[in-house]
């Protein structure tokens, strides 16, 4: 077994100890430059990530750990979240009092989690990628401790992280208990020889409905998506962003997982329920965003009806559909970074995450006003943004599926419906830039050079990704027929 | 009479049932989180069980990844309650209402 092909987590995990042990020497006045120290040593991981190929033998572990085309996309778009919130962090490190080092360093290992997630072939892998994540999340949620926001943010992570994976670990025990194993290719092949009779074993179907409890709970999908707003509201903004971006798309990578490489004979006949949860979720985001006037909360919102359209190419079970769901994800990486970073660089005065205060905000920097509109119109789905390439291809998937069953078609039409109550919304922050008033704040907001580029690799990103969509599309494409 | 993997199946499922009963209805933060390690450890009953009625050790191994998890769940779970009560004296659920729209 080649252990080199885990290189790229191990030399994170590496990393991650690295930043905290940096801690114990550094002088207090210089920790906070570590971060970008962290984000360098990221980018070189990301760089080691786009030279590698996927081995001849992908497997280790006994076939616990796979590194297909699938994954390394994942680890690489890991990667370049893990930065961007990096650098995002360092320019909020003056809202920490205490401890930013080890605010680095729980990213990393976060992302280190997200990295194993992107692999598991397994369901013990699977858990612990999962809790991984979730455990440094509890941490990374709360980690303002003079703040009782984020702190009450933390308790409700905690409670509701720990409910589902509760859930999560009941329902693996009786997927064990009915095939006998944990291995996800072991279980396709037990579903697929018909003498097993697993596809209709009650006991195997309610361990996986409990299972995708778990995983519902981390992509924020309804009717798990009831701690989503508060914990984007009080958490930190980094962390909201890391839990936005990263968290989501390691749940997305390991339902994609479970549902199309162990048990696709189950998704086949799931297909229904796949479509409700879409649906309702799309609807259930984009109506709750609308009275919203704190802006992490509306991004809360938003992201629930993120994984709503997200849920839709994971419900046509296509090819066309998972590809469409890794563009939009890499679109959607981008879209909301850029808007995270704006917020941690205007809105200092904690106390004020209010949409109003933005106003003014293109007297006091046109670039990160501009950054706050592309964002938000790419967060509609305006062409010829990254969202709008995302959902497009996402509708087009379930339109071809939509031939064979008819509710495809409802499906789509409710993405349409949410996508129009979207752009009141969003437009509304865009609104309240421009044309919200006279800012009550006039001074000029003051960027340093790490932050301009950070806004800027943002940028490019959004734009790139709508304007030239080939590449990525090309990208998700092979990724995806290299895990089938 | 004969102890099989049935009877273990129903009292884990009793125990989970427990479980979520209390995180549904209790109002202290503590007490919710004792009652997650019981779903937690219905789990781990039922992987037990299974394994030795089939003769597979696999599950026996997650269990102590399970074990090894909710402890460290545990210790930053309660290290957060205990922030908790020092900012504001409290460790029920109804006073967590600062984030509301």
């Amino acid at each position: 077994m080649n252990v080199l092909i885990l290189k790229h987590e191990i030399t994170l995990l590496l990393l991650a100890l690295g930043v905290m042990l940096a801690d114990l020497w550094l002088p207090p006045e210089r920790k906070r430059g570590l971060g970008y120290l962290a984000s360098a040593g990221v980018g070189a991981i990301l760089i080691c990530s786009l030279l590698t190929s996927v081995p001849e033998s992908p497997f280790a572990f006994r076939q616990m750990y796979v590194l297909d085309g699938m994954a390394l996309f994942f680890k690489r778009f890991f990667l370049v979240a893990t930065i961007l919130v990096l650098l995002m962090a360092v320019e909020f490190s003056d809202r920490i009092q205490a401890g930013i080092s080890e605010y680095y360093s729980l990213i990393l290992f976060a992302s280190a989690g997200m990295m194993f997630a992107a692999s598991a072939n397994d369901f013990a892998l699977l858990f612990v990628a999962l809790e991984l994540i979730t455990v440094t999340f509890y941490v990374l949620v709360s980690f303002q401790r003079g703040r009782a926001t984020s702190l009450e943010a933390g308790v409700k992570y905690l409670i509701i992280g720990a409910l589902s994976s509760a859930f999560m670990v009941f329902g693996i025990a009786f997927i064990f208990g009915t095939s006998g194993s944990f291995n996800f290719g072991d279980i396709a092949a037990k579903l697929a020889s018909p003498e097993a009779g697993l596809v209709n074993n009650k006991l195997f179907l309610f361990g996986l409905l409990f299972l995708l409890v778990g995983l519902g709970f981390k992509i924020a999908a309804v009717p798990f998506q009831i701690w989503a707003p508060d914990v984007y509201q009080g958490a930190p903004t980094p962390t909201t962003a890391f839990l936005a971006v990263g968290s989501k798309a390691a749940g997305m990578v390991l339902l994609m997982r479970v549902l199309f490489v162990a048990v696709p004979e189950v998704t086949a006949q799931w297909w229904k329920l796949l479509v409700v949860i879409s649906a309702l979720t799309i609807l259930y985001g984009n109506l709750c965003a609308l009275p919203q006037t704190n802006i992490k909360r509306l991004l809360g919102y938003s992201s629930i009806s993120h994984a709503g359209y997200l849920l839709l190419g994971i419900a046509a079970a296509t090819t066309a559909g998972q590809s469409a769901v890794l563009y939009y994800l890499s679109g959607y990486l981008f879209t909301v970074l850029a808007a995270f970073v704006v917020i941690v660089l205007v809105l200092r005065d904690t106390g004020a995450e209010e949409i109003s205060s933005l106003a003014g905000l293109h007297q006091r920097s046109p670039l990160l006003a501009a950054a706050m509109t592309i964002s938000m119109v790419s967060l509609a789905g305006i062409p010829p943004l990254a969202g709008f390439f995302g959902k497009l291809l996402l509708i087009k998937s379930a339109l071809v599926v939509g031939a064979e069953h008819q509710s495809f078609y409802w499906l789509v039409g409710i993405a349409v419906v949410g996508v129009v109550i979207s752009l009141a919304y969003y437009l509304g922050v865009v609104r309240a830039i421009y044309w919200g008033g006279e800012a009550a704040e006039k001074s000029a907001v003051t960027l340093s050079l790490p932050a301009t580029l950070t806004v800027a690799a943002c940028l490019v990103g959004i734009l790139f990704i709508g304007i030239y969509p080939n590449p990525l599309m090309k990208a998700a494409e092979a990724a995806v027929l290299s895990f089938k | 009479m004969n102890v099989g993997l049935e009877h273990y199946l129903v009292v884990s499922a009793v125990l989970f049932a427990l479980g979520l009963l209390g995180v549904v209805t209790r109002r202290n933060i503590l007490v919710i989180y004792m009652s997650l390690e019981l779903m937690l450890n219905a789990a781990n009953l039922a992987l037990v069980a299974f394994s030795r009625f089939n003769n597979n050790l696999d599950g026996q191994v997650m269990v102590f990844f399970i074990i090894t998890v909710a402890a460290a769940e545990v210790a930053v779970g309660l290290a957060l309650i205990v922030a908790l009560y020092r900012r504001r004296q409290t460790t029920h659920v109804e006073d967590l209402n600062l984030l509301k729209h």
